[in-house]
């Protein structure tokens, strides 16, 4: 899947459509889908995403899915429980991934890899989480074994997020100036309707519990400040620490999808391709330094591509933390104008398995908007890990 | 049939087949195996011998009592250390460390098999060997439980556990100091394997012919003297992460768990030869240093508590009533060895509020049944939720289990009807503190009970002898005081009134540790013994508020001075509407020191009650309830004290502290003085536990002797002008000039 690389169509993986929900906050009060499953969402982009790609249900050879809690409401196999909500034939096989904060993202890489080796040729790919009906730290239970060469402090994410902060010097104010940014310039985004292609309309609740059509994400403000922020409390370090409920991303309930085909099966069912997939790199880093994960990928995707940073014109970092997303844009070197133009995770939310699908979505309809040529979506994962994937806008 | 010898006073040796020797130990004159200093010149001795004897193919490590293998070292030599220069001490760490090392340098593999109670030292001896075995028995706990006394282990423990599990969770189990179970230990790789304790030997031959066959146990030897391979990312969060837990739970009073980490990680980058010495020497220093004292102390003050019966022995033979008719085996009887201690059987509560509820979910807790009465059926039926709830609740997963809260619901047995309670033994009153109250519901409660049913009152505030008097016969009858929440407050005062007889007492006594409890027997007298030690220090608090001193202030000093809270906080967390009616009795016994203060009933009146009401001396979020935080102090308040302001007096910390807890000491020697407890410990223990006075000062009379009486004295002087309240009795002059002192570590 290199940049120069001349690749048969048939070989290349291509996107046609991407859509996604909008982002709920995990409430049991107040979560507008505190009264959706999981797996409705996740029904819901994908039946879109099918109707808006026009791709042919009957090619379709997969659904793979993100998501980190397996179980209940996502649990067997949700993926193929989504084939069967969403209409799909029968013939439409699915399965369920997991690499925690970076599953859809790795959902959509195996989808291109299986396509690059000329293996596969048209999957439905995405991801979805409900941090509400299913949270993140329980049943699980980790081999204590798995911690002799770390320490049980790595499971907290905010933890790991301090640390990074710490050791580089990233103060509280600098990661709120951050976190405001990333709300004002979703809000701004929200109100030039940059998000309205890219939002498939879904019922959820109010507050009052009445039936509400959700456009638009729920953790997102207009109305935060530096004044706000600071009256906040450090959640994961009492006293001490620097990160509070405005620099970490709030926990959230959404779902994205994705079609991603060959080249060749595009032409030959008259699709409009979006973007072409140049590269896609995983990592693992010391599972203290989850948040570093993107520096690792992107360097390993960059060498792996021949691309360099400075070509790439639009990029998605994930922003599971706002201390986190920092060290990656400085340590990168990134254009801070050219990361998160349309806000970041910190203020439109991170439902986990959902988050990469999500940011790849936005990430391919701002450079649609701007007419921008190269893309870069990447992540940080608990336990240690990167993702990035590059694309390419394939002009109409 | 292997043959045994007797090999020397701790320990025999058997013979296995195969060439595998077993190594018994049953430490002679202790109830359970200690390190002691025979075990381990035994010890010695005996590796020297088999090393001489023919070539083994395993030893094996076991002890010959059953249900536990070491409970760890020897605490009266523990208590010995402080007075030993630090290098003496270095010593005998490196002299133990030798021995223990001994266990993974013989020619064959060593196996120990732990089959009960592992604890601190002889975790430390475990872990020496190369291999372990865990058994499935209930009691089999391991964890080094060291830090707890303010040591660490100090045998090449800390060196032997992260080259064994990895230095994360050897921090995590060595600085906590709590204990796993066998199957924990194995997932932990503590232990090799967890087998049911018939099969245990067993699979330690097994082990040791593929150990041995493999000789994978010299692998587990070059691992175990190797540096430790780390990745220097994962040790700086490892440092920094569980730095700043530990600085969050200790306040930085307790030195041992930040040495513990320091230890590992330093012990960790070199060999575990060149590591031993750094492990001495910080044992040398926690050891010498005066809070591992104070903590052996505390850790003493517990297991004098657990074995004392709460009488004196001089009256252990006084016979209890017996019903007439009643034979002597029907249960207790006067010439038994511990005559006075007889099991209650059918407990009842009287009264289903907060605290009967309370005591009832702890007797369920317990294994009782218990019959809970209340007049009212509504508040009875809205009770028995909570209580099932709370009984069942499992600390493992933090919330209630259902099947048993289930199991539990068939021991519960409620009725709005006196009468049901006909056949209980001891019957525990804890209506409202309303003394009319409580003397008619005594009363009745005698008329239905059989004669010698234990009659016990739950309250704060009430004289012991004021109710007494409902009663006909006041020598069944005595105070049990649970503090609230019941579930957590391991206190409990056993108040005897001047009739209360030792029978009484010591069932009352027993009963209580029956419920998990450390009771304390305390003549009765105003407040008895926690409330009355704990209002001086309350009241001071607002005495200062009125003097100008801000609250935060004031409570930022408590704390710093190791309280869990400061007192205003503890204002708003008693209620002050409560504090005002103990207040109140407390002013009418002690006027002279503790007037009633205009404050608190001032901040009732307008609403302000603390915690429940959102708000009192401070103002709390909205949400969160009993842990709601603090927000600000409530603007209000200082109008409302300023009507009784007092003149401002310029105070250095250093002074709050002195008015803080110097009055608690003032009425500690008054308490004394008046014999209200029998014996100064139980103030030591009754202000660690009910007050939560800081252990690492070993409670309020060993805070008191570590400044001495003189300096005590000293520091009273320049408050003397705040009337007697500050003023040292004279029995405390006389200790001045005398240089006593009030414990004997």
């Amino acid at each position: 899947m290199h940049h120069t690389s001349a690749r048969s169509p048939i070989q290349t993986p291509v996107v046609v459509a991407c859509c996604r929900t909008a982002i709920g906050r995990s409430h049991p009060e107040r979560g507008l889908f505190r009264q959706v499953r999981g797996d409705e969402l996740a029904a819901a982009v994908v039946k879109e995403v099918v109707n808006r790609s026009g791709v042919d249900p009957d090619t379709i050879e997969d659904l793979v899915l993100g998501a980190t809690q397996q179980r209940g409401e996502l649990g067997g196999n949700v993926a193929r429980a989504v084939v069967l909500l969403a209409g799909l034939p029968f013939s439409v096989a699915g399965t369920t991934v997991n690499r925690l904060c970076g599953s859809s993202l790795q959902a959509f890489s195996q989808a291109c890899h299986a396509i690059a080796a000329g293996a596969e040729n048209v999957h439905v790919v995405g991801g979805v989480e409900h941090m509400h009906h299913l949270p993140m730290d329980s049943a699980i239970a980790i081999h204590p074994q798995a911690f002799a060469r770390s320490s049980r402090g790595i499971l907290s994410m905010g933890m790991t997020a301090e640390h990074l902060a710490a050791v580089n010097g990233i103060s509280r104010r600098t990661q709120e100036t951050y976190a405001v940014e990333s709300h004002r310039k979703a809000a701004l985004a929200f109100d030039h309707g940059l998000f309205e292609d890219e939002i498939v309309s879904v019922l959820g609740h109010d507050e009052g519990g009445a039936i509400v059509e959700v456009l638009e994400d729920q953790s997102v403000r207009n109305d935060t400040s530096l004044a706000a922020m600071a009256v906040l409390e450090p959640v994961f370090l009492p006293k001490l620490g620097t990160i509070t409920a405005a620099t970490a991303a709030p926990l959230s309930d959404g779902a994205a999808a994705i079609v991603v085909m060959s080249l060749a099966e595009a032409q030959r069912q008259g699709l409009e391709p979006l973007v072409r997939v140049v590269g896609t790199a995983v990592v693992g880093v010391p599972p203290a330094m989850m948040g570093t994960g993107p520096v690792a990928a992107v360097r390993k995707l960059l060498t792996r591509t021949g691309i360099a940073i400075g070509d790439i014109d639009c990029i998605e970092l994930n922003e599971a933390f706002a201390a986190q997303a920092l060290y990656c844009i400085d340590e990168l070197r990134l254009d801070p104008a050219r990361v998160n133009t349309r806000g970041g995770s910190l203020a439109i939310g991170h439902p986990l398995g959902a988050s990469g699908a999500r940011i790849l979505t936005t990430l391919i309809h701002a450079m649609r908007d701007g007419e921008l040529s190269l893309g870069l979506a990447t992540m940080c994962i608990g336990f240690g890990q990167g993702i990035a994937v590059l694309v390419e806008r394939i002009k109409a | 049939m292997p043959a045994s010898v007797p090999l020397r006073r701790t320990q025999t040796l058997t013979w296995l087949e195969n060439g595998v020797a077993m190594l018994s130990f049953r430490v002679p004159d202790q109830s359970h195996n200690v390190l002691t200093a025979e075990v381990l010149s035994d010890l010695a001795a005996t590796l020297q011998d088999l090393l001489a004897g023919p070539v083994l193919q395993g030893l094996v490590l076991v002890s010959a009592r059953e249900g536990s293998f070491f409970a760890g070292a020897d605490i009266s030599q523990l208590e010995q250390l402080p007075d030993q220069p630090a290098a003496e001490i270095e010593r005998l760490c490196a002299a133990g460390r030798s021995l223990f090392g001994q266990l993974s340098s013989q020619p064959w593999p060593t196996i120990a098999i732990i089959d009960g109670g592992c604890l601190g030292g002889g975790l430390e001896l475990a872990i020496s060997c190369d291999f372990r075995i865990a058994t499935t028995r209930e009691q089999t706990m391991l964890g080094f439980p060291e830090v707890k006394l303010g040591l660490l282990p100090g045998w090449g423990g800390t060196v032997r556990l992260a080259r064994l599990i990895g230095l994360g969770p050897a921090v995590e189990l060595a600085v906590s100091g709590e204990t796993v179970d066998g199957q924990t230990a194995v997932r932990m790789g503590l232990v090799d394997a967890c087998v049911v304790p018939e099969r245990a030997i067993e699979s330690a031959q097994r082990l040791i012919a593929i150990e041995g066959a493999t000789r994978g146990f010299l692998k587990r030897r070059q691992q175990q003297a190797a540096a430790i391979d780390l990745d220097p990312h994962e040790r700086d969060f490892l440092f920094a992460t569980s730095a700043a837990v530990i600085m969050g739970r200790t306040g930085g009073h307790y030195p041992a768990p930040m040495m513990i980490l320091e230890t590992i990680l330093a012990g960790a980058s070199q060999t575990a030869e060149a590591a031993g010495p750094g492990e001495g020497e910080a044992f040398a220093k926690l050891a010498s240093g005066p809070i591992a004292a104070q903590l052996l102390r505390v850790f003493r003050l517990g297991e004098r508590n657990r074995r004392d019966i709460g009488i004196d022995s001089r009256n252990a033979q006084t016979p209890i009533p017996r019903a007439p008719g009643q034979a002597e085996s029907q249960g207790y009887s006067a010439r038994a060895v511990m005559p006075l201690t007889r099991s209650v059987i059918a407990p009842a509560v009287i009264g289903a509020g907060i605290m009967g509820a309370g005591i009832t979910a702890s007797h369920l807790r317990a294994g009782f049944s218990v019959m809970l009465i209340d007049l009212d059926p509504i508040t009875l039926a809205k009770s028995v939720g909570g209580i099932l709830d709370e009984a069942a609740w499992s600390r493992a997963t933090k919330q209630t289990d259902s099947a048993r809260a289930l199991t539990l619901a068939g021991k519960l047995q409620t009725s709005t009807q006196l009468a049901a309670i006909a056949g209980s033994d001891l019957v525990i009153e804890s209506v409202l503190e309303r003394r009319d109250i409580k003397r008619q519901v005594l009363a009745a409660i005698e008329q239905v009970v059989r004669p010698e049913t234990v009659i016990a009152t739950n309250t704060s505030t009430n004289p012991i002898t004021r109710l007494a008097e409902a009663l006909v016969d006041p020598s069944r009858f005595c105070g049990i005081h649970f503090f609230n929440p019941v579930r957590r407050m391991t206190l409990v005062e056993v108040v005897c009134g001047p009739d209360t007889s030792d029978a009484t007492i010591a069932i009352a006594v027993a009963h209580a540790k029956r419920l998990g409890k450390c009771p304390i027997v305390v003549r009765d007298s105003p407040g008895f013994l926690v409330n009355r030690l704990l209002m001086p220090y309350l009241h001071e608090s607002v005495e200062m508020l009125r003097g100008g001193i801000e609250a935060k202030r004031i409570d930022r000093v408590a704390r710093a001075f190791g309280m869990p809270m400061g007192p205003i906080e503890l204002y708003d967390m008693i209620g002050l509407d409560t504090a005002f009616y103990a207040g109140a009795v407390l002013s009418e016994a002690y006027g002279d020191r503790i007037e009633a203060s205009p404050v608190i009933p001032a901040l009732v009146r307008s609403g302000r009650l603390g915690r429940k009401s959102g708000t009192g001396f401070y103002q709390y979020s909205p949400s969160g309830g009993q842990r709601a935080r603090i927000e600000r102090p409530d603007e209000g308040v200082a109008e409302l004290i300023a009507p009784y302001a007092l003149p401002v007096r310029p105070m250095t910390d250093e002074a709050i502290s002195n008015r803080l807890f110097l009055p608690i000491v003032l009425e500690a020697v008054r308490v004394l003085e008046e014999g209200i407890v029998r014996d100064g410990r139980d103030i030591d223990l009754a202000v660690i536990h009910g007050l939560g006075f800081p252990a690492f000062r070993g409670g309020v009379l060993a805070w008191a002797d570590s400044l001495g009486v003189a300096e005590i004295v000293k520091r009273l002087e320049p408050l003397a002008d705040l009337g007697a309240r500050m003023h040292p009795t004279e029995g405390l002059q006389a200790m001045a000039r005398t240089a006593a002192k009030f414990t004997q570590l």
